[in-house]
């Protein structure tokens, strides 16, 4: 894992990918620190993080859209693949160098805060805490880049998916503002999830059998709750997409507070994707 | 040393590689011939662990690899047929990567690169970019990272392909060396090229193994029927006759005339009969000399047609 890590690293400075990420980031920082903070005359640092977010649509993509698309296109995976590493090893290894590129350009912007602290007093404990919902965020939106990279071989592909991926996260919160919470359209959800999940089933091992258990076993589930407490599925699409709602769990860092669940939400989160990113591979090998 | 035992590899409806069974004994260099979309590469692939078999497994070192695909990795170095190069590095980091992911000891890593260095002279251009080197010494350091650890088994995919004759001796020479400490599969289309190295071949087709044997009793099963080329200076109609009467001559064919005054003829002859004496008095006697005469040797494709229809006539 090790050994991919520092490659990874290299590799990122040893091409423009590394510098183009971490510019344009720091660019963007520095515009917003200028117009909020300096210009303004105003220690809240704070809303300089919460105001550039929307960067990760624009700079996660270039950071993600090599890391597997191109070992497979340039049938490197081959030798990954057929050395002593696990799977694991490869996509953890990969994912923290892409991490650690991102957390290293935010180690150059906490010179912001410290150019702050020249000029009067600033609530650093409540910076820290920012930072690290805001690495966190970051770090998830990563792990999605990364699996994305894994179902393509063509970088640009891996590229313009994971912009739609992030923009989608990125106006989920507005979509669920739309949504409708009654009890049916959940119940409807719910079964349209088990199709789903069913399809997925039998597109992946081709065994109509499995997949009509799955299916019969899904329905009754969803039965089985209506039965028992109806109100379940009152608002079910809402909750359902909130697990996604990867910015509003970074409102609560924002507001100076940091709370556990948010953390282990971003670390569970990455984890997920990590975990699928490793199924994909292994599973092109079985195909 | 490896067993591959009744390995499948279907691809939706296409079956490439169709209950393959084999095995390869410690020190021998074994050689996997076939036309393309044979199979070959699949089945290195499944041995490597590259993919996996659809049904069957792969034994090395009597290690299995579904079950520990760790420990068979480590005893393999796998050269692909397309070698598996960082552009962005040069030689000597990417054999650096190589040695880490196959946790080489950091104690002995130096030393062993160069030996391989050395081995496949690649050490002079050993700062040099990967995406900057020809195709050969591409080839070359796709070679020297199959060889890092030096494990005790060798799996190189189409070797020679895509270098120049000189080089082309030298691997060859090379993969003969290396064949003294590991045991070897190797891929080829060209079967002087098999038969040059290899103690033994395997020729597949369509995903079966059609034919198993040392280089020497599959070219004496094939030699069966002989065919020679001959320029005879005398007029064609005569000496096509001439010859056609020859006792053990199944066919003789013009072939055209590239000298004045001269004929080049196909001879084929009727399994295990020598009809070059007999070929020669004849000539001799009726005053048309023989300017050469010389076996030709079957294509590769003529060697499929034959080890596949003889195939079909055993079972
Ligand atoms: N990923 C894949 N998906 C579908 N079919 C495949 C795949 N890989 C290989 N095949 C098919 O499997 C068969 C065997 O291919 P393979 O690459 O093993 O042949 P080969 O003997 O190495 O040929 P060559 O001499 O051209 O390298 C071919 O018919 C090929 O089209
Ligand atoms: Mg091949």
């Amino acid at each position: 894992m090790l050994a991919v890590f520092k490659r990874e690293l290299k590799a990122y400075f040893a091409s423009p990918t590394g510098y183009i990420f971490m510019g344009f980031f720091l660019l963007i920082s520095g515009i917003f620190f200028a117009l909020s903070n300096l210009l303004t005359a105003s220690p809240n640092y704070l809303s300089v993080l919460s105001s550039i977010t929307f960067v990760f649509l624009i700079v996660v993509p270039i950071l993600t859209m090599r890391l597997m698309s191109e070992e497979s296109r340039q049938k490197t995976d081959q030798l990954l693949l057929t050395s002593p590493l696990s799977v694991t090893g490869i996509v953890l290894g990969k994912y923290f160098a892409a991490v650690m590129v991102f957390l290293l350009t935010l180690l150059i912007t906490c010179l912001y805060p410290i150019i702050l602290s020249f000029f009067g007093t600033i609530a650093v404990w409540e910076i820290v805490g920012g930072y690290i919902g805001f690495f966190l965020l970051g770090a998830a939106f990563i792990s999605i880049g990364l699996f994305i990279s894994s179902l393509t071989d063509n970088q640009v592909i891996a590229a313009v998916v994971t912009f739609g991926a992030l923009l989608f996260i990125w106006i989920l919160d507005w979509i669920i503002g739309g949504i409708p919470t009654d009890r049916v359209s959940g119940i409807v959800f719910a079964c349209a999830l088990v199709v789903g999940v069913a399809a997925l089933v039998y597109f992946t091992t081709r065994n109509i059998f499995v997949s009509a258990v799955i299916a019969v076993i899904g329905f009754g589930i969803v039965a089985g709750i209506y039965f028992a407490n109806k109100y379940f599925f009152d608002g079910f699409i809402v909750r359902t997409l909130e697990w996604f709602s990867l910015l509003s769990r970074y409102e609560t860092f924002m507001m100076g507070i940091l709370s556990l669940s948010p953390i282990v939400y971003y670390i569970t989160f990455s984890a997920v994707f990590l975990f699928l990113t490793v199924r994909v591979i292994e599973k092109r090998r079985w195909s | 040393m490896i067993q591959v035992i009744d390995v499948t590899k279907r691809y939706g409806q296409h079956v490439a590689v169709d209950h393959v069974n084999f095995t390869v004994e410690k020190g021998e260099i074994l050689g996997f011939l076939g036309p393309n979309g044979a199979g070959k590469t699949t089945t290195m692939n499944i041995i490597t662990g590259y993919i996996s078999a659809t049904e069957g497994t792969v034994k090395v070192d009597g290690f299995d690899i579904l079950e520990e695909p760790e420990e068979v990795k480590k005893r393999i170095g796998y050269m692909p047929e397309f070698p598996p190069l960082y552009m962005d590095m040069t030689v000597q980091e990417y054999l650096d990567f190589v040695s880490d992911i196959k946790k080489i000891d950091r104690a002995t890593k130096k030393k062993s690169m160069e030996k391989i260095m050395d081995l496949v002279k690649i050490g002079h251009v050993r700062n040099r970019l990967i995406k900057n080197l020809s195709k050969g010494y591409k080839q070359r350091v796709g070679l020297a990272q199959a060889l890092i650890g030096t494990p005790p088994v060798l799996i190189l995919d189409e070797p020679t392909v895509g270098l120049d004759p000189k080089q082309i001796i030298e691997i060859r020479s090379l993969i003969k060396e290396l064949g003294k400490e590991h045991t070897i599969i190797l891929s080829s289309h060209i079967l002087p090229e098999v038969s040059a190295i290899c103690g033994r071949v395997i020729i597949i087709n369509k995903g079966r193994i059609v034919a198993s044997d040392t280089p020497e009793n599959l070219s004496k099963r094939l030699s069966g029927t002989g065919r020679l080329s001959l320029r005879v200076a005398g007029p064609e109609k005569q000496v096509l006759k001439l010859i056609r009467e020859i006792e053990g001559v199944k066919n003789a064919e013009a072939q055209g005339v590239k000298e004045p005054g001269t004929v080049d003829i196909l001879v084929e002859a009727e399994k295990d009969i020598d009809v070059r004496r007999p070929l020669f008095y004849a000539l001799s006697r009726a005053e048309y000399p023989i300017l050469y005469m010389r076996s030709v040797d079957l294509t590769l494709e003529e060697i499929f047609l034959q080890v596949t229809t003889e195939e079909r006539e055993v079972s």
